[in-house]
């Protein structure tokens, strides 16, 4: 790791935004660049600015089901965004960078595998898709992804639930006073993959000091004991005291010293809206953490100094703590038919409101409970967008390590699908095979998208 | 009539051109003492030539970049405010530096107050200490100068001959240690550039023009010798960009090219692209300094015609230094110029000696000399191609901010290798050939630098920004900022306003007749909005006076 340097790709779509007033504008990371050119950084030898890349419409269809097509739903910015994550990964495993950061937008870890639209800005999940990229272009298999957005992530969540080889930690405002309402302690993840996920819900005003002992005490042991390849943070900067859409009081030295502790091969930039406040000045500590740089120095010009605790919610956050790496510990010991019942499947429904398109969608997700593999998944997702006739589509997930068996159960579920006529687009993605299929029922037609071997 | 002058490392070259023609040109060894180098040059090209014909006189000098390179300049102390951010330690400088507080913020707003006992107490140190020649820089200070002017006036108060220089008067762009280098390096060599100036008006009087003198810059543009004066570090690097230029003079318009400059010791390759000579898009490093210095992607290889060339075990190996002439003309030992020599590339020394040098190498290895030549020449050739190719990914690989510039990048190659410089005749034919393009070595090429000194247009730029929701703006290359008083202004008017100023600097440095065909580098327009409300627009504006040369040579002037 000596000697090698920290990857920046600065993207921060200055021609693109969900609409003019938008928090996800053009304006958003302009202060963050003449902070970071001001500093000078980008001229210090432990830091290389990369150029952008675009990820392909194929990286996208094998993370998401995006209704009716991939290219209904992302525009260029969206393949850039991914495809500097991935590029930077890319670099990372050949061993020319020591670690990353994808200083990009727009965001991506609200979108779920199931998209029909934007929801809490998101069209696309970054993290998902530079997951499975690691998957199958570099044979890595334990990823942990740690997000630090104030708002959970969902979207992530949603889609390595079923994951036992992903671990995700999502510490956030308390779902009960902020979007997306959702990552209870309770939401630990799917009977094949329990415990691998991990929500941290904080109450409202926490600051530094305790997000610390969250992080000392029950991220940084997780990960220890998971011992992932390679790990992400979703780097969301939101829990600053600044911002306007999150209440949490983390400064920009606190983001730091997390990076820091943290070490991840990765940060990818998520939300945060404190454009001027907040993103200069944590997105310039976070690069220098990631360099291996002081960060003291850096401090924003609003920090009222000292921040204290409120003593009931430090026992509180105390006593979470103890209760999830109670459970962490013991999950190899929990009866899993207890919490998720018997059958060979485990199923859940789902009713999921995308904010920005006003989109409500009702799914139906049902896993496979096999014995030698992560089990395919199959989804049954109806969206009303509030103007003419809902859409219904049907999706089947084949994981990176199925085992025969399960394969070929997921193509005859597709297969049956595509007969059914209240579908009207049928997806299978095999992720062991890295090929994906869509069924237009209306035209009849069938698409194809094969990905590129391994080593192509 | 139109002279071009480049005091290159070992000689001086200068043309003199009449109606776009070359009518006379000289090369002479540089001397120690600049202007007799530069008379005996003047007086060697203008033969029969009235000095009153003579319209304008351009300088490319190595006189700035050789004081820097030597640490011939004076002791500069330095006062920072860097603020919050980057650990001061990290900037390392190589002078005494006093940081001070204060602090102002990127859109110009003071986030901490100055502190006028820590100026004083800068000052009296760094006067203790000998220093007469202050650089005051502040992070963000062409955001907002007033923190440098305050603690300028403060010092100069107090020591009214120390001689103070202010960061965002030298360097706008943002990088601040770049800034911090720019002023200091400027402060440095300020006056003993006043000096140079002055024998350099000396000795074109003392000839009898009248003509207007100019300096080139690094980024291949012009300044009135007058001007230059605030901006010496402007002009080092120049050689490189005379001698891109000189290409882009012998040479049809519109052209992807590289140009290949292959010297004794290193290779300087330079790109045109579509006729433009490309710009490096960060400022110069002199003497492993970062500067703010814009200047040509250049880009020197260490081989050149007289590179030592060895046999290590079964390998034949290019080294980077010279130890002398090449074997052929009597040097030391084999170099790339005697295996041109033995393929009959070049006509150069001795044939003979050549093919000894040659069989020095190949012998133990049972090859014979063309073999031996062959292997060195193609070693040269794909060093070089490669760079080039380098060069090219690289400039394809500069970051882009916006999805348009993401999506419209391309893959370009040249279409022709112009070669310049002495070695360039034994291998620009096959580096073309090794690169698909077209080999060119234009008439004139050993003089092609004083020809594109001679031809460069004068440069100015005006770059604005303007903040409408504080109602003001500045223009960062004259320091200035003033109060936007306009309700309705706008980018259109903003662009009328940087054009003002841009007529008003060329006015102030007498060019007033290169404002035709100004050119937007730059056009950048963000709504600020808080609270879901648009409450104020920034616009950052660049005009610059057109760019590259003032006609072709050979063809005529362009009306």
């Amino acid at each position: 790791m000596k000697n090698k340097k920290t990857g920046l790709v600065f993207f921060p779509a200055f021609d693109w935004a969900i609409s003019p007033t938008h928090p996800e504008r053009e304006e958003r990371l302009l202060y963050t660049r003449d902070q970071i050119f001001e500093e000078g950084v980008l001229d210090l030898p432990e830091i290389e600015e990369y150029a952008p890349r675009l990820a392909t419409i194929h990286d996208i269809a094998r993370v998401h089901f995006c209704v009716p097509r991939v290219q209904s739903q992302v525009t260029e910015a969206h393949l850039i965004a991914a495809g500097s994550a991935t590029l930077l990964a890319d670099a990372i495993v050949y061993g020319e960078l020591k670690n990353g950061f994808a200083l990009v937008r727009p965001p991506g870890h609200h979108a779920m595998r199931v998209v029909h639209g934007n929801r809490g800005f998101c069209n696309i999940n970054n993290e998902a898709i530079l997951v499975e990229y690691l998957r199958r272009h570099h044979g890595i298999k334990r990823i942990a992804i740690v997000d630090s957005d104030v708002h959970h992530g969902d979207g992530t969540q949603d889609i390595f639930y079923h994951d036992p080889d992903v671990l995700f930690i999502s510490f956030h405002q308390d779902g009960r006073t902020i979007y997306p309402g959702t990552g209870f302690p309770s939401e630990l993840g799917g009977p094949g993959a329990y415990a691998r996920t991990i929500n941290i819900p904080l109450p409202p005003g926490l600051g530094d000091e305790t997000f610390h002992y969250v992080v000392d005490n029950l991220i940084l042991p997780i990960l220890k004991d998971f011992e992932p390849e390679f790990i992400v943070n979703s780097a969301g900067q939101d829990n600053h005291f600044t911002d306007p859409l999150g209440s949490m009081r983390f400064t920009a030295r606190g983001y730091a010293e997390f990076t820091r502790k943290l070490n991840p091969h990765l940060a990818v930039l998520e939300g945060g809206y404190a454009i001027e406040t907040a993103l200069p000045y944590v997105n310039l500590a976070i690069l220098l953490a990631l360099a291996g740089h002081d960060y003291s120095y850096v401090r924003e010009p609003e920090w009222p100094g000292s921040m204290p605790e409120n003593p009931e919610q430090v026992s509180r956050m105390q006593r979470l703590v103890e209760q999830l790496r109670s459970i962490w510990e013991n999950r190899n010991r929990v009866d899993l038919d207890k919490i998720f019942g018997t059958g060979p499947f485990f199923q859940r429904r789902k009713h999921i409101y995308y904010d920005t398109d006003y989109i409500e969608e009702e799914q139906l997700e049902r896993v496979r409970r096999c014995p030698s593999c992560p089990g395919y998944i199959t989804i049954d997702s109806r969206a009303d967008h509030g103007y003419g006739h809902p859409i219904r589509v049907f999706c089947v997930s084949i994981p990176f390590s199925a085992c025969g068996a399960c394969q070929t159960e997921a193509y005859d579920a597709y297969d049956q699908a595509k007969g059914l006529t209240q579908y009207q687009f049928v997806y299978l993605q095999d992720k062991s095979t890295d090929t994906c299929l869509a069924f237009d029922r209306d035209k009849g037609q069938e698409w194809v998208s094969e990905g590129p071997k391994v080593g192509e | 009539m139109y002279i071009g002058i480049d005091v290159g490392g070992t000689c001086t070259d200068a043309v003199l051109l009449d109606q776009g023609l070359i009518r006379a040109m000289a090369k002479v060894p540089t001397r120690e003492d600049l202007l007799s180098t530069l008379l005996e040059a003047l007086d060697t090209i203008m033969q029969g030539v009235d000095g009153e014909l003579v319209e304008r006189v351009v300088f490319s000098t190595t006189m700035i970049t050789n004081l820097i390179a030597e640490k011939k300049y004076d002791p500069v102390g330095l006062i920072l405010m860097p603020g919050p951010g980057l650990n001061p330690s990290l900037y390392r400088f190589p002078t005494d530096t006093h940081i001070i507080q204060g602090a102002i913020d990127y859109r110009g707003r003071e986030i901490i107050p100055l502190r006028l006992t820590e100026v004083d107490q800068a000052a009296a140190d760094l006067t203790a200490r000998g220093y007469r020649k202050v650089a005051v820089v502040g992070k963000f200070s062409s955001r907002n100068n007033r923190h440098e002017k305050e603690v300028a006036a403060r010092v100069r108060w107090n020591y009214p001959d120390c001689h103070v220089e202010l960061g965002h008067q030298v360097a706008g762009q943002l990088n601040f240690p770049r800034r911090v280098v720019s002023t200091y390096l400027t402060c440095a060599t300020r006056e003993k550039y006043q000096f140079f100036v002055h024998s350099v008006q000396e000795a074109i009087t003392q000839r009898g023009i009248k003509g207007a003198i100019f300096i080139l810059k690094a980024d291949g543009g012009t300044l009135p010798l007058e001007s230059s004066l605030d901006v010496p570090v402007e002009t080092i690097f120049s050689g490189p960009a005379a001698s891109t230029l000189g290409v882009l003079a012998l040479t049809p318009p519109g052209e992807t090219a590289v140009v290949v400059d292959i010297g004794g010791t290193t290779t300087d390759l330079a790109l045109i692209l579509s006729g433009q000579p490309l710009l490096a898009s960060r400022g110069a490093r002199v003497d492993d300094m970062l500067t703010h210095v814009r200047a040509l992607a250049v880009k020197s290889v260490p081989v050149g015609g007289d590179s030592v060339v060895e046999r290590v075990g079964k390998d034949i190996i290019l080294y980077s230094e010279r130890l002398g002439a090449p074997y052929c003309l009597g040097g030391p030992m084999p170099t790339p110029t005697d295996a041109l020599r033995v393929l009959g590339l070049t006509r150069l020394g001795d044939v003979d000696r050549a093919r000894e040098a040659m069989r020095m190498l190949g012998t133990p290895l049972g090859l014979s000399a063309e073999e031996v030549a062959n292997r060195i020449t193609t070693r040269v050739i794909e060093t070089v191609a490669r760079e080039i190719e380098g060069m090219f990914s690289q400039w394809e690989q500069e970051p882009a901010y916006r999805v348009w510039e993401v999506l419209q990048k391309k893959k370009v190659r040249p279409s022709t290798v112009v070669g310049v410089g002495g070695g360039a005749a034994g291998f620009v034919s096959q580096i073309a050939a090794r690169l698909g393009c077209y080999p060119v070595i234009p008439p004139y090429a050993p003089v092609a630098n004083a020809i594109g000194a001679a031809v460069a247009r004068p440069t100015l730029q005006v770059t604005l920004r303007a903040d409408t929701e504080q109602g003001i703006y500045i223009i960062q290359e004259e320091g200035y900022q003033g109060k936007i008083t306009e309700r309705s202004f706008n980018e259109e008017k903003a662009l009328e306003l940087a054009k003002q100023w841009l007529a008003k600097r060329a006015a102030r440095h007498g060019l007033e007749n290169c404002l035709e065909g100004l050119e937007v580098t730059r056009r950048e327009v963000f709504n600020m909005v808080r609270d879901w409300v648009t409450v104020g627009r920034l616009i950052d504006v660049t005009v610059q006076t057109r760019r590259g040369i003032l006609y072709h040579v050979g063809v005529g002037r362009d009306q």
